[in-house]
């Protein structure tokens, strides 16, 4: 967690109360958002639904977009329970770079994983038949943690909902493609987690898939 | 390729043609170009073409792969003699730490590649990116409002009169926020202009944020027919099962002490003569809307007496004023005068529009009794009733009040 200066609480220090808004999706945007305690949700609405896209914890920055571009908000951030956060207005933001350079680090962190998360959906979102994409997911989840060994059973922690956003799939479609691999015996399938048998195999028939993509 | 240590940061001299990293590789340095020349090949992910970029004296490259730990997303190449500084993570951080207007130079290429991304990804799934952010931002408040989150729609509309105060929406949000706080839902209120959803469509699917206490609806689409006043208000057909558990509950009520029960029907009333009993009734409801509740149910109970539900013209007369009579009861604290009255609707006129204000005051008689669960039970049944109105958005109100309270 970010360390900062005592003084920073009182002058950038905000705090809402459970369900309330932090900003809202195309609203207009100048500020960023630092979590100290409490869980904040990112959420879109689609298709008149209100879409969980992610849960932040403290620690985590949001609203960063606001920094560098003037655009409206992409998507809607909302206090799960009590939240703390430091707020800061992008006219503050030399200032608290040149006084907190270890900030200015953080983010160029954050921008390059979120960067290289954009960029991994993007290539699922590519491939074109649905099992191909599903497989893609669960390689994507193997490789977000590095603590797994690529030679052996990888067990992850989603469930097909999840993994059916990550594909941009209805979830029946998901569900069906992973009943189907779980039929050829390559996963096993639980309610709230996917055991992968080979993830290597999955690689490869990917990696086979993307090089004869546009030839 | 020599090497040589200069206070942990590394110099690399490479011949021509050398490859510094591979597409895909995985390594941890950072380079900055110091003399020669580097050619950057990404391969674009949405074409499969070959894109080159070349790397200017004195700029880092290799930046985002490392920092982000994960494969290298171009070939490096040298193109002549070249020497680089090649430069561990934590010398990169002591080196930008005293360098503010680098990093603020890198986050902004970033955060442009960020936007372009996040624009393809849409487009890929079909989110339009062609909107107009005033008229969504409107969107979104009638999203929430549609729902009866009514503290998201509050928080939306204020924003869209902050930011566009001189608007024929603005007005409009104005009027939500107005219709919000009177208690009032999507139902009571006017459309918005040029929307072509109507406002039941978006009624289909109802839940309350989860967020929100965890506590959550059933999405199951109501009965076919929506018609108002009808019995798809889902109390009556179909879950008799519930029904009589609820009637049930009510008849404890009602014989939890040997008070003389519901007594209103007995008396005497004053006839006053030669005034029809549609007069009868309006003057009970004026009396009704002062907040006169004692004369009210006295003229109510006359309506009541006088008129015979079998007629038709009557029947209106009869169960409205059987309704109002139990809400002045229930303004008196004579709560089970009032149960008895809202019992008798949800008995013998179910198929009324009264039922769901009826089953409402139910719960609120229970609420008053102290008897949560119970209320609790009703203010659910009110939620999923149809057509939505205030009355629903008030069941929503107790629940979050009494949840609040447990």
């Amino acid at each position: 967690m970010l360390e900062l200066d005592e003084k920073f609480f009182g002058r950038f220090g905000a705090e809402y109360s459970p369900n309330q808004i932090i900003f809202c999706e195309y609203e207009p945007g100048y500020e960023f958002y630092f979590i100290q305690k409490g869980r904040v949700r990112i959420a879109r609405i689609i298709n008149d639904r209100e879409k969980t896209i992610d849960v932040l914890m403290p620690g985590d920055v949001f609203g960063e977009m606001a920094i560098l571009e003037e655009q409206p908000r992409s998507a809607t951030a909302i206090a799960m329970e009590h939240v703390r956060v430091l707020k800061f207005h992008r006219d503050n933001f030399d200032a608290l770079l040149q006084g907190n350079p270890q900030l200015a680090y953080k983010l160029l962190l954050i921008f390059s994983k979120r960067i290289y998360d954009a960029k991994r959906r993007l290539m699922i979102l590519l491939l074109e038949e649905p099992s191909l994409k599903v497989m893609d997911v669960l390689i994507m989840l193997a490789e977000q943690n590095p603590q797994y060994d690529f030679e052996s059973e990888i067990s992850l922690n989603s469930n097909s909902q999840q993994i059916a956003s990550w594909a941009g799939m209805a979830e029946a479609d998901a569900q069906k493609e992973l009943t189907h691999l779980t039929r050829v015996g390559k996963i096993d399938l639980y309610e709230d987690r996917v055991v992968v048998k080979n993830i290597r195999d999955f690689q490869r028939v990917i990696a086979s898939k993307r090089k004869h993509m546009f030839s | 390729m020599g090497g040589s240590l200069q206070g942990g940061i590394m110099t690399r001299a490479y011949k021509p043609g050398s490859i510094i990293y591979f597409e895909n590789d995985k390594s941890e340095y950072i380079y900055i170009l110091k003399s020669g020349r580097v050619i950057l090949t990404y391969t674009k992910i949405d074409t499969g073409e070959e894109l080159k970029e070349e790397v200017r004296q004195g700029e880092f490259f290799g930046v985002k792969s490392a920092l982000g730990k994960y494969p290298r997303e171009e070939t490096a190449q040298t193109i002549g003699e070249t020497v680089v500084l090649a430069l561990s993570l934590s010398d990169f951080e002591k080196m930008i730490l005293k360098n503010v207007n680098v990093v603020r130079k890198m986050l902004r290429v970033f955060s442009n590649q960020l936007r372009r991304l996040n624009r393809t990804v849409r487009t890929v799934l079909g989110d339009s990116d062609n909107v107009n952010p005033q008229l969504e931002l409107f969107r979104i408040g009638e999203h929430y409002f549609k729902i009866g989150d009514f503290t998201k729609a509050i928080y939306a509309f204020k924003k869209y009169m902050e930011y566009y105060p001189d608007t024929d929406y603005a007005k409009l949000a104005m009027d939500r926020i107005r219709t919000i706080n009177s208690g009032g839902t999507a139902a009571d209120s006017m459309p918005v202009p040029g929307q072509k959803k109507s406002a039941p469509d978006s009624f289909d699917s109802f839940s309350m944020d989860d967020s929100d206490g965890g506590f959550s609806f059933d999405d199951s689409p109501p009965p076919a027919s929506g018609q108002k006043g009808s019995s798809s208000s889902g109390f009556s057909a179909g879950e008799t099962g519930s029904s009589s558990e609820f009637s049930s509950e009510i008849d404890d009520f009602l014989s939890d002490s040997d008070d003389d029960l519901g007594d209103f029907s007995l008396d005497e009333p004053a006839k006053p003569k030669g005034s029809s009993l549609q007069d009868v009734y309006n003057r009970a409801e004026a009396s009704l809307e002062m907040n006169n509740y004692g004369a009210a149910l006295e003229i109510f109970r006359e309506v009541i007496t006088r008129a015979s539900p079998s007629k038709p013209n009557e029947k209106r007369l009869f169960i409205d004023s059987y309704y109002n009579a139990g809400v002045c009861s229930f303004e008196l604290k004579d709560l089970k005068g009032a149960m008895n009255y809202f019992a008798e609707i949800t008995r013998s006129y179910s198929d009324t529009d009264k039922l769901k204000g009826a089953m409402f005051y139910i719960g609120r008689i229970f609420e008053m009794a102290g008897q949560g669960e119970k209320a609790l039970a009703y203010y659910n049944k009110v939620m999923n009733m149809r057509p939505r109105d205030s009355i629903n958005s008030k069941a929503m109100d107790r629940i979050q009040a009494l949840q609040k309270n447990r």
